[in-house]
């Protein structure tokens, strides 16, 4: 197919959002980027020792989890779907990569079979939502049930510690220069590689441009050439891939398996999609708008943890900006 | 003839254990450690009551895994059809075990529950033993506040409590006796009470960030297994270990480690063992020895230590 009717498809994405090009989608970025900005100004003056160069290191590990599942579940959600199973994903991998590990396996393959897992899942979700015609809501609802059923059944819902040599990848840190800066942790340099390539692919790539298409106008895609089945099931893999890498990030950081790990996680994976500006009725998202999302939330935890407010008012407080967020760009898109 | 003969086998096996004057004692599933732990109690148990009756037979039964409600139910099933003596069951499910409790009630079998409440009529079944939540809160308090002063010189200061699900009946009798303790003992200040919903990896950035807001903790409470693992990683990232008062609560081999390498002081142990070994002493002494038996037992939980993690006492609780 010629790359003319694909880049029709994808402008025609862009209008059927009600975006009016690129400088209006520049300035909502740009105030999702002021209202992070604003956060942590509010929370290094209000919570003490939050702004410490030790505790920014910490909150960019903490929130590197959601920003990598939140860049996954985008890709699914721009298809127009949604993928409720990385949480239970999350929890598998991880296992899968200990249990080898424990029986001698060396622990890089170890934690490649772990992501063969997760990409495994995620063939499974797209298959269910492109051969079976499944709504990705119940393929995904359904996977997360049996992918945590499984997880519980292999473990006996026991967790078990992995080989002290597991933790590195979790655990170790590049550009260490004493206690003042403890360095740049793995999973964050992970992080900040992988919104770069899923960047890349999402803008630059082939893949990405029909990720758009089907989203905005599956039919419309179908008729000019997009192998609709196949983008979707691409995207699914890319969803548990994304959320097997978190899994085994954290199994390495605990050092632990985790049968029982990572639930709940796939809702907040979402709220940070939603937060960073992707519609839930597909065809709009960016990854930078997710991984911004990814770190108010973070952010907002973490702050309010520190600044000692009560635990039950942090769960008001973040579901208050998950709706004032979307209801602020329902209205922007109106006018 | 294979069938006819394992039909055969099973008949005398069943007629030996009837004459045997079996306590059947089913469990959630045969497959853990934390299980394992109880049937060692049994059978010690067993051991010494064949001394007064020789008689005696304790069969350890579970199904596959612990999310196998129906398969406990049969096993139970099968216990009353064979007439055992008395039953000491740890319910897989709150609710699903209720109609098989009241049929071996039925047949006059005495149920023993033990590990897990059931619901229901609570005169279907004879005793309940499980862990006192509030006395082992109570007990990791102390624990707490006597190395608190060991290693401060006083009792004040600030200590964080990471919860795990908020108003789990457990999370009531352990957190809430857990801070009555401290609060009528001592003058330490709980600045936060955090809950990681038993997810190690929340328990853990918890950790982090409290410890991160407060430099001057002296305490901290892990409240069950996978918040105290989460806790434990956090305080040894932090470079704390052994700087700061941590306990926690239950003993997996995790746990364990961390009270080897002074990370976690100390950890409450639930006492699995004793489950298994009161369990069937309990349901000799009402089925076979016609006493009377206490309606809710206690069966304790071990305070352990790093001096004390390879007693037998630990050995018995740990899993």
């Amino acid at each position: 197919m010629s790359t003319t009717t694909v880049k029709q498809a994808d402008e025609h994405g862009m209008e059927a959002a009600g975006s009016s090009g690129r400088s209006k989608k520049a300035i909502d970025r740009f105030i999702t980027f002021a209202a992070l900005v604003a956060l942590f100004i509010v929370f290094s003056i209000t919570a003490k020792n939050f702004f410490t160069v030790r505790n920014v290191l910490t909150l960019t590990l903490q929130t590197s989890t959601i920003t990598l599942m939140g860049i996954g579940v985008t890709f699914a959600i721009i298809t127009g779907g949604i993928d409720l199973s990385i949480g239970s994903v999350v929890a598998l991998t991880g296992t899968v990569a200990v249990m080898a590990a424990n029986v001698g396996v060396p622990i890089w393959m170890s934690m490649l079979l772990g992501l063969l897992t997760g990409i495994a899942c995620g063939c499974v979700n797209g298959l269910l939502i492109t051969k079976m015609k499944l709504p990705p809501f119940i393929a995904t609802l359904g996977m997360m049930m049996v992918v945590r059923g499984v997880v519980l059944t292999i473990t006996n819902a026991n967790s078990k510690p992995a080989p002290d040599a597991f933790g590195a990848l979790g655990n170790n840190t590049i550009l260490r220069f004493g206690p003042k800066f403890p360095g740049i942790a793995y999973p964050v340099l992970i992080m900040i590689a992988m919104a770069f390539v899923f960047h890349f692919i999402l803008k630059k790539m082939r893949i990405g441009r029909y990720t758009y298409a089907v989203g905005s106008n599956e039919e419309a895609a179908r008729l000019s050439g997009i192998k609709v089945h196949r983008v979707k099931i691409v995207n699914y893999v890319f969803c548990s891939f994304l959320a097997g890498l978190v899994g085994i990030i954290l199994a390495s950081r605990m050092v632990t398996s985790q049968p029982n790990g990572g639930q709940g996680y796939e809702l907040n994976a979402i709220a940070a999609a939603v937060i960073g500006g992707t519609s839930l009725m597909g065809g709009v998202g960016t990854v930078g708008g997710t991984v911004i999302g990814s770190f108010i939330i973070g952010v907002l935890t973490v702050g309010l943890t520190m600044q000692g407010a009560n635990y039950f008012m942090q769960q008001i407080v973040i579901g208050l900006v998950v709706i004032f967020a979307v209801a602020f760009d329902q209205l922007r898109s109106r006018k | 003839m294979k069938k006819l003969f394992v039909v055969l086998m099973m008949a005398a096996f069943i007629a030996g254990a009837v004459s045997a004057q079996e306590i059947a004692v089913i469990v959630k599933t045969g497959n853990s450690s934390f299980w394992q732990n109880v049937q060692t109690g049994c059978f010690n148990a067993q051991k010494e009551l064949k001394a007064t009756t020789p008689k005696l037979s304790v069969t350890f039964l579970g199904p596959q895994s612990e999310q196998n409600i129906n398969e406990e139910i049969n096993i139970v099933e099968s216990a009353i059809d064979r007439g055992a003596k008395a039953i000491v069951l740890a319910p897989s499910d709150v609710t699903a075990l209720i109609p098989v409790v009241k049929k071996a009630k039925d047949a006059g079998i005495p149920v023993v529950i033990i590990d897990s409440l059931l619901s229901g009529d609570p005169s279907n079944y004879v005793s309940f033993l499980a862990t006192d939540n509030d006395a082992a809160g109570r007990a990791c308090a102390k624990e707490l506040i006597a190395r608190v002063k060991a290693a401060t010189g006083s009792d004040s200061g600030k200590i964080a409590v990471m919860s795990y699900v908020a108003g789990v009946g457990s999370e009531i009798g352990r957190v809430g006796g857990f801070k009555d303790y401290i609060a009528k003992n001592s003058k330490l200040q709980i600045v936060t009470t955090q809950y990681s919903n038993s997810d190690q990896v929340t328990g853990l950035n918890q950790t982090t960030n409290v410890l991160a807001a407060n430099p001057d903790l002296v305490g901290i409470f892990g409240a069950n297994e996978p918040t105290a693992i989460g806790m434990g990683r956090a305080i040894a990232q932090a470079g704390l270990a052994g700087k700061i008062v941590a306990i926690g609560f239950d003993g997996n081999s995790v746990l364990q480690g961390f009270v080897k390498d002074g990370t976690i002081q100390a950890i409450c142990v639930q006492s699995s063992y004793n489950m298994g070994y009161v369990g069937v002493k309990t349901a000799y002494d009402i089925a076979i020895a016609k006493k009377k038996v206490p309606v809710k037992v206690d069966t304790g939980f071990l305070i352990v230590t790093k001096d004390n993690i390879d007693s037998t006492a630990a050995k018995n609780v740990l899993y």
